[in-house]
């Protein structure tokens, strides 16, 4: 079943009846009872949503604590394939993307979503350690919104991302 | 136009040729015949008019010597006229020594006795021309009063001789004779014996008697009008013309016809008589002489076209080969070139090669150094402007610390590689337990292969040879090869190491079952910077070097290190050290 149908249906059965314990909305929709948890929080949060796209470990933790303390909802991808389903199924506001990934680069990824009219509008943000002219070009090429350079600066980063969102206005 | 019509069809083309061959030859041989003629006519004419003057020569001699002759015998006959017979005898003898060729001096008295005579042997004494019918010439001398020669004839002694008769006379009486004979064989051998077959001279007498052939043909003596007969009728009237006391060239053929002879004549004219000396030779003399001329120009002609021709040739062979070594120099310039462009359009390539992977090396340092330092930068940063919770703290702090480390292990890599490149690479060797090394290289790797859930079993004797290496290279090299080995075998796969030992060398394999190596790039992967996926979409990071440096190290070793294997299914790396 397709993640959006799901939190679809889940909203369905809250609003008949919203008593319903966690294990019997799994039992219906045949899925576990984490992840029903999992939908609900997210579907109850309110805060703005950013998903960030990187293989390296080491990169995402401290930008995901960063973005944390600034009172975004952060989710995680650390490869091009997961970062289309996270995209799909979680609605992001806002992606940000890295360009050097195994398998899927980050030209990829912006490609496929913006391709797709769904995903088309979430403004994506490209991450790179290379800082070449060429991928830049290529960058808002394939329709990055933004393009930034690593290793940059937390708070150039902070004030890009709440510039990009309102710019959206979400 | 013509010619296109002419040279249309290949048949035409040769007849043509072959007449036109034909009639140049005919030509020549006609233009050469009629050449070949007046040179004949020119070189007889003058052949004959040196026989002419070879005749008139001879017949110069004689007709002087037999004037002399009868000179002297004049005086001689005007000398004894008043002498007595003791110092006419005298006289005679005087005469004879003094002179050559005499054959007798006679005095005939004017009786026509003989009476006296020197040499005496020669001298018929008391014979008497009247008796013997021989009075007239006797008579003819006496009545002219002036010397009178007889024609050649016989003599008793045999042989031909002439008579000179010439008077004495004592005032206006006559007192006998003074009677000189001449052998003509003296004549003869005097004045015709220079002449050499096949060139003939004969002599005659105004009644056509020879006198003399060198031919031997006809005896002296006979008529050579008599002899001939029919035969021959260019010689009869040439006799003729010597007969008449002329001089001139000619020729005729001879009894048979079939040679043709050249002559020249001359006449002696000696008071009474006439005689006639002719040279004569044969026609093919004449030929012979212009033969040999052309014989000897054809020599001449031969050798020059010979050494023309040898001349030329050796022109055209040295220009030919002086044509084929430039060719030969030129080609081998050529292909030098060709040759030296080639090496360095290798050269070229190779360069823009080394220079794509430095310069994609250098990209990557530049990525990989950068990685580190956005996640220490991120963390500073938000630790600097929030203040988290302790355990949010201790996490940044871990995650700069170990990307600190990180960038270190890939500055020292670098600087090992530049090392082992260089040659600076510094070995530190003890003797070594194989096992020991493996065993603290898989430990070292421990905490990523159990992430990955991948097993490392070993399999090496107990009683393996230790080696004289550098231990913490030798771990690098291990630590390098398990870690390709991890990073390329899926979760749950299995790496094996096993070592064994053969006679000269101790070789250790590490085998994987991850995705292997494809066959056209397993020569590569040595290589510094080499990496097979070298797009962004790489899957596997790493810096590059690792494999170069493990290369390296073995080097450095004395060892090799080989690769085989199977895309889909595993590498094995096999590593020998030499005993």
């Amino acid at each position: 079943m397709n993640p959006d149908d799901i939190d679809k249906e889940i909203i369905k059965i809250i609003e008949k009846d919203p008593g319903m314990p966690y294990s019997r909305i799994a039992e219906l929709l045949q899925i576990s009872e984490e992840e029903v948890k999992e939908k609900l929080e997210m579907l109850s949060d309110t805060r703005q949503k950013i998903l960030i796209v990187d293989d390296e470990l080491d990169a995402l933790i401290p930008l995901k604590r960063a973005l944390e303390a600034e009172d975004y909802l952060v989710i995680e991808a650390s490869s091009g394939m997961e970062a289309i389903e996270k995209t799909r199924s979680a609605h992001p506001d806002l992606i940000l993307l890295d360009l050097m990934m195994p398998g899927m680069d980050g030209f990829a990824v912006c490609k496929v979503l913006k391709d797709d009219t769904l995903t088309g509008h979430i403004p994506i943000i490209m991450l790179t350690a290379k800082g070449e002219i060429d991928d830049k070009i290529e960058g808002i090429e394939t329709g990055a919104d933004d393009y930034v350079t690593k290793p940059f600066d937390l708070g150039e980063l902070k004030a890009r991302i709440k510039m990009i969102l309102r710019r959206t206005g979400v | 136009m013509v010619l296109k019509l002419i040279f249309k069809d290949n048949k035409y083309n040769l007849l043509t040729i072959l007449v036109i061959c034909v009639f140049a030859i005919a030509l020549i041989i006609f233009l050469g015949s009629r050449s070949n003629e007046e040179v004949q006519n020119i070189v007889q004419e003058q052949f004959n008019e040196q026989q002419l003057l070879l005749a008139r020569q001879s017949t110069d001699g004689i007709e002087e010597f037999l004037n002399q002759k009868t000179t002297i015998i004049e005086i001689l006959a005007n000398e004894i006229s008043d002498k007595p017979p003791d110092e006419v005898v005298t006289s005679f003898i005087t005469v004879y020594n003094k002179t050559t060729d005499i054959h007798v001096i006679e005095f005939v008295n004017e009786s026509g006795i003989v009476t006296l005579g020197y040499p005496e042997e020669n001298s018929p004494l008391g014979y008497d021309l009247y008796e013997n019918n021989q009075e007239w010439a006797f008579e003819q001398t006496r009545d002219n009063k002036e010397t009178y020669i007889s024609n050649p004839t016989f003599l008793l002694e045999g042989g031909m001789g002439v008579f000179i008769w010439t008077p004495i006379h004592e005032g206006d009486d006559f007192k006998g004779i003074v009677l000189v004979i001449i052998r003509i064989s003296d004549i003869s051998d005097r004045f015709l014996k220079n002449c050499e077959s096949p060139r003939e001279i004969y002599m005659i007498d105004k009644r056509g008697t020879i006198l003399y052939d060198s031919s031997n043909r006809y005896r002296w003596g006979r008529n050579y009008l008599d002899k001939l007969g029919n035969e021959s009728p260019g010689l009869h009237q040439i006799l003729h013309h010597q007969m008449n006391g002329s001089e001139g060239t000619g020729y005729y053929f001879e009894m048979n016809g079939s040679e043709k002879r050249l002559i020249a004549y001359s006449p002696i004219h000696w008071r009474n008589q006439l005689w006639s000396v002719a040279v004569t030779s044969p026609a093919s003399e004449v030929d012979t002489l212009i033969n040999s001329v052309y014989v000897k120009q054809g020599v001449f002609i031969g050798v020059s076209g010979i050494f023309l021709l040898l001349g030329s040739f050796s022109i055209i062979l040295l220009l030919t080969r002086w044509n084929k070594s430039l060719e030969l120099e030129v080609a081998s310039k050529t292909s030098e070139i060709t040759k030296s462009n080639e090496l360095l359009k290798r050269a070229n390539k190779k360069l823009m090669e080394l220079d794509k992977l430095k310069s994609d090396f250098v990209s990557m340092v530049s990525h990989e150094l950068k990685t580190p330092l956005t996640p220490m930068k991120t963390s500073a940063e938000f630790l600097l402007q929030n203040d988290p919770d302790v355990n949010v703290r201790r996490e940044m702090l871990e995650l700069i610390v170990r990307n600190i480390d990180r960038q270190t292990r890939m500055v020292n890599d670098m600087l090992d590689i530049s090392r082992i490149e260089s040659g600076n690479m510094r070995y530190r060797k003890e003797i070594l337990d194989i096992g020991e090394i493996i065993n603290s290289a898989i430990e070292t790797m421990k905490k990523q292969s159990e992430e990955k859930k991948i097993n490392i079993t070993t399999d090496i004797p107990p009683d393996l040879l230790k080696i004289n290496a550098d231990k913490d290279k030798l771990i690098q090299v291990f630590i390098n090869l398990l870690s390709n080995a991890l990073k390329f075998t899926p979760n749950g796969g299995n790496v094996e190491i096993k070592a064994n030992e053969s006679e000269k060398y101790i070789k250790v394999c590490v085998k994987d079952d991850g995705i292997g190596i494809p066959a056209d790039k397993i020569n590569k992967i040595f290589n510094k910077f080499y990496q097979i996926d070298n797009t962004s979409a790489r899957p596997y990071g790493g810096s590059g070097l690792g494999l170069a440096i493990t290369k390296g190290i073995m080097d450095g070793h004395g060892g090799t290190i080989r690769v085989e294997s199977t895309p889909g299914e595993g590498s094995v790396f096999s590593l020998i050290f030499l005993k």
